[in-house]
């Protein structure tokens, strides 16, 4: 029978069982569990679930590290903290300036935010590129570039024209998905390069100067077109990617 | 005590949130069921807690506040999916929890506990439990953050956190208790 005193117990229950009521209280608890056989069960029920994930907890969590994430987890952290280094001139500090220095300074913070925020940018792709590709390890044939387009669509909605495979410009198509971006999500496509993983993002309804930026051993080249920046990653080390950046970048829409 | 600002400079946060991957990739594991999203958004975390470390207040839990932006990204991620919503608080699921011939009176918690020393019955009886109960009786038993924590990340008030909790355990120690009349070790059906 729920009455009162049962529902003034179901509702201090976990607080009882975790023993975090005040002394008074949990044995106002232990009264009411003593006269009644169905919230005595409940309790003991509870505290015996809470012993045995508590017991296991330890190893319910004992789970290894995917490999690489670590990796690009510090790797992004350096990258942040180098990009955010000049923020040694903290807005504090500048009050007792002139207004002159001040607008000088202020200058000099806004082009240097604009930087920061591509090197970051590029290091936050980079991160995703390194890691979606280690999805694609086992995937070596080309992909059907109408094909990822329509998956593209169907699954996300995104109406994107895919750069296809093309042997004449050393590219190959290897397919694409949906990465994680910030406060989103945004398409990656993947292609091989002579051998070279390299990333095509797509960001909507952004606007950003071209640049080439170097970020955790990648090349970033940033453009936008349209309502859309692009940006192609692929490793520092891979050689001249001239020919395919220019192919992908006339392409891509 | 006057270190305060200095200590939880983006790189110094960077640095300790660092050692919180493992956790958060337990739990991301947990939430998503699935390697790939687990990775992405552990990596997805990490960059806003760079990115909006700035927002952090210092001297307090950065576990917590970690978990914060895993579980806000998880919800975000699910909205945009469009999954199904369950008004898990509906006395319907109570009903679900409370009701039914529960385990027999014989079974006490040291039975269980010896039934479930082996993580993977706990894993998949886990498993079982519907989303916001399995999540709350994480964060509480596993990870041990407080009820405020918990109410904090979630984003519900404590009482509710509270329920959860209390539900999620009981609907376990049913999930990890054979004794309801469904079928026996063999397979066969028991009455």
């Amino acid at each position: 029978m729920m009455n009162d005193d049962c529902r003034r117990t179901a509702e201090r229950l976990s607080s009882y069982v975790d023993n975090e009521l005040p002394a008074g209280e949990q044995a106002d608890v232990e009264r009411h569990l003593n006269a009644c056989p169905p919230c005595r069960t409940a309790a003991t029920h509870e505290s015996g679930a809470r012993a045995v994930v508590r017991e296991q907890a330890r190893r319910l969590t004992d789970i290894a590290l995917p490999p690489g994430l670590r990796t690009r987890c510090e790797a992004l952290a350096r990258e942040h903290a180098h990009a955010s280094a000049p923020s040694v001139f903290s807005s504090r500090r500048f009050a007792p300036l002139t207004a002159v220095m001040t607008l000088v300074v202020g200058f000099l913070l806004f082009s240097l935010a604009t930087h920061r925020s591509d090197t970051v940018l590029a290091a936050q792709l980079t991160a995703d590129h390194a890691k979606c590709f280690r999805f694609f390890a086992n995937s070596t044939s080309d992909a059907d570039a109408r094909r990822v387009e329509r998956m593209l669509q169907n699954d996300y909605g995104w109406d994107l024209h895919v750069p296809p495979s093309s042997s004449a410009n050393g590219v190959r198509l290897r397919g694409a998905r949906r990465c994680l971006y910030v406060d989103g999500s945004i398409p990656h496509v993947m292609y091989d390069v002579d051998g070279h993983d390299v990333s095509l993002f797509v960001l909507d309804g952004v606007s950003r100067p071209a640049a080439t930026l170097v970020a955790l051993g990648h090349r970033a080249r940033i453009w936008t077109a349209g309502r859309r920046t692009y940006v192609l990653v692929w490793p520092a080390a891979a050689g001249d990617m001239t020919v395919a950046a220019r192919y992908v970048m006339e392409e891509a829409r | 005590m006057s270190r305060g600002r200095e200590d939880d400079t983006a790189g110094t946060l960077a640095a300790r949130a660092l050692e919180f991957l493992e956790p958060l990739y337990a739990t991301a594991l947990r939430l998503t069921r699935n390697a790939a999203d687990a990775e992405d958004l552990v990596q997805d975390t990490f960059v806003k807690a760079l990115r909006f470390s700035d927002r952090f207040t210092p001297g307090t839990n950065l576990k917590a506040w970690l978990y914060t932006i895993l579980l806000n990204t998880w919800r975000n991620r699910r909205r945009d999916a469009a999954r199904e919503a369950v008004d898990i608080d509906s006395p319907r699921v109570e009903e679900a929890v409370s009701g039914g011939d529960g385990p027999a009176a014989l079974d006490t918690p040291e039975q269980i506990l010896l039934r479930a020393t082996v993580r993977d019955d706990l894993q998949a009886a886990l498993e079982t439990l519907p989303e916001a109960f399995r999540e709350a009786v994480w964060l509480r038993d596993v990870e041990e953050f407080t009820y405020a924590e918990i109410a904090g990340m979630v984003g519900i008030p404590i009482g509710t956190v509270m329920s959860r909790i209390s539900r999620g355990r009981r609907l376990l120690y049913e999930r990890l208790s054979p004794s309801r009349p469904h079928a026996d070790a063999e397979g066969r059906l028991t009455r």
